[in-house]
């Protein structure tokens, strides 16, 4: 029993640490450590009961020993401080005033397009409809809408046309524009490379969201070409 | 917080004295099993082993193998099972020296079982 409750504890910890690696991608809404379990248990109880060659015990003690941990993570994330934070993970601030947090995006293994999409999930359209966005350590998207957000003319759902410097295909022909076109509207806008542009969306009115690597992000309107509505 | 607390001592205690006792249990287990095999060895080696004396042996290995179910994997209870039927099965076709290699076998398996689940590096990992 000795050997199977330590293979089990290092199973798990092996499992905890490779979560907490993943970042907030992998784990939904639950606590790093929590996923662990929910990952192992099911196989631990499931093993011993299906395999008659195994004594039940097995698996009786290996479920024990996660309980045990479990009830030990949990004391360590709400009594030792410094622990809480390796445990737990923190919250992750992906948007700010000055727009995307890049660094901090990348630190949990998201891309714009993933930014995007949780937006969407909390109700958000448009990058610049937020002040502070944010992953909780749960894995969980928190937003604070912008004032004056909510009255904004809203044309069509903003499309994704440059990430981290390369057009989205699919996206310009889905807006009847081209790389040209965006091309002259970098170019308006001062940006030479366009490797250097970290996101740029563009709604149905003509509203471009724009944001190069370094930089805080703009907003500001072009002249759609003709025909452009989806 | 204190049940907690409470109920993590508890599991703690549970597992590490279900640990001990499991090493303790096999030993004892497989002690009395090696000892009643180190008799047979010897009257195996004198070539005075009756069919009597491996049926006593076998009889309490189905004893002990009842209880061992619980603790230890099956296939290994069906290891020994298999080399004790033989041996078994020498001693009374008279066929002393097989019967001894069969012994000698059963021997080993006694010794090294108990140590396969001991907390011991090459067993973790």
């Amino acid at each position: 029993m000795g050997l199977i409750a330590l293979r089990t504890a290092l199973i798990f910890l092996a499992l905890f640490i490779v979560m907490r690696l993943m970042g907030k991608r992998q784990i939904g809404e639950m606590q790093p450590f929590e996923l662990v379990i929910t990952l192992l248990i099911s196989e631990l109880a499931c093993i011993p009961m299906a395999d008659t060659s195994i004594p039940l015990l097995y698996g009786v003690f290996s479920v024990l020993t996660i309980f045990l941990l479990h009830q030990l993570m949990l004391l360590l994330d709400l009594k030792v401080r410094p622990l809480k934070r390796a445990i737990g993970g923190k919250p992750s601030l992906v948007i700010n005033k000055n727009g995307i947090d890049i660094t901090e995006l990348e630190r949990n293994h998201l891309d714009v397009s993933d930014l995007i999409g949780s937006m969407r999930a909390a109700g958000y359209f448009s990058l610049d409809e937020v002040d502070y966005a944010l992953y909780e350590a749960n894995g969980q998207f928190t937003a604070m809408p912008r004032e004056g957000a909510e009255t904004e003319k809203k044309g069509s759902i903003p499309v994704l046309i440059l990430d981290d410097g390369k057009y989205e295909k699919h996206n310009l022909t889905l807006t009847h524009t081209s790389e040209a076109f965006f091309d002259e509207v970098l170019q308006k806008q001062g940006i030479k490379k366009r490797k250097r542009v970290f996101v740029l969306t563009v709604d149905g009115t003509g509203k471009v969201y724009l944001q190069t690597r370094g930089e805080k992000f703009r907003t500001f309107r072009v002249a759609l070409p003709e025909g452009c509505t989806w | 917080m204190v049940k907690m607390l409470l109920s993590a001592v508890l599991s703690l205690a549970l597992l590490v004295g279900a640990a001990i006792w499991e090493t303790a249990y096999l030993n004892a287990e497989f002690g009395e099993v090696r000892a009643a095999l180190g008799t047979l060895e010897a009257k195996t080696r004198d070539e005075s082993a009756l069919p009597d004396d491996a049926r006593a042996l076998q009889r309490l290995w189905e004893e002990k193998k009842k209880k061992l179910h619980a603790v230890i994997p099956h296939g290994d209870i069906a290891y020994i099972d298999y080399w004790l039927g033989e041996a078994e099965g020498c001693i009374q076709a008279r066929l002393y020296e097989d019967a001894l290699a069969k012994i000698e076998v059963l021997l080993v398996i006694c010794r090294q079982l108990p140590q396969t689940y001991a907390l011991t590096f090459e067993n973790i990992f």
